[in-house]
């Protein structure tokens, strides 16, 4: 059965389709915020910056997979495994400015800094899984499809143009080769 | 370590699934992550000034 048909028929498969809506919604507009800092306050992003940018987007991934191919239990494998990833980058960073009088890298947002925000998101997409497993138990069969709502398109699209936007991005900030540890301007300008 | 690596296969991930090839998706997916796992070790494996 094709999904879009089958969401129409089964109530758990569209709980599971807005939250994983809603989900990939939350990725694109952290990734949103976090460009309007780096263009609107010129805070280059650093490397573990980067990194937990592409954790958020390996974890967008999945949620998308879910949207476009239906729930399945690879896809929930691929947030949870990108969520410990992402996790594992922003933890780091919270420990390299742990100490006291340590101001920490860039500006904050509501009195957490972006990483400590990135640890927080990275968590609730682990309970995220958690939960979703069980409400898509009887789900659990991803299907080809053909066709896509007009919605997850939409979504879907802007989440393509946003990690197109970060590799233009990392390419200014980092040129082809390592990053800077600390940037304060871009190596490559347009 | 380019940088801009992981970002340019997450996005010919986004790009497969678009175009409705899963399997495709999936394996660039695991190449992503296989580079940001590579990547982490580059930026992440020196020690930290604290003592846990």
């Amino acid at each position: 059965m094709n999904y879009q048909h089958a969401l129409k028929q089964d109530a758990s498969l569209l709980w599971s389709y807005w939250f994983n809506m809603i989900a990939l919604v939350a990725v694109c507009g952290s990734l949103v915020v976090a460009f309007y800092w780096q263009i609107a306050f010129n805070e280059l992003p650093c490397p573990l910056c980067q990194l937990q940018r592409v954790g958020l987007i390996l974890a967008g991934i999945g949620f998308m997979l879910n949207l476009r191919f239906g729930p399945s239990a690879v896809h929930y494998a691929i947030i949870l495994a990108s969520a410990m990833g992402g996790a594992a980058a922003s933890m780091r960073q919270v420990l390299l400015h742990i100490m006291p009088g340590d101001t920490g890298y860039g500006t904050a947002l509501f009195g957490l800094h972006f990483y400590t925000w990135g640890l927080i998101s990275f968590i609730v997409m682990m309970i995220f899984c958690a939960v979703m497993l069980c409400i898509d138990r009887n789900n659990m069969k991803a299907a080809a499809t053909t066709a896509m709502a007009s919605l997850t398109a939409v979504i879907i699209y802007f989440f393509f143009a946003l990690t197109a936007a970060n590799v233009v991005s990392s390419v200014m900030v980092c040129k082809f080769g390592a990053c800077p540890d600390n940037p304060t301007e871009y190596v490559w300008k347009f | 370590m380019i940088m801009m690596l992981p970002f340019l296969t997450a996005v010919l991930s986004i790009w497969f699934s678009l175009r409705g090839q899963r399997t495709a998706s999936i394996g660039t997916w695991v190449v992503t992550f296989v580079i940001f796992l590579a990547w982490m070790k580059y930026h992440m494996t020196d020690s930290l000034n604290i003592s846990l």
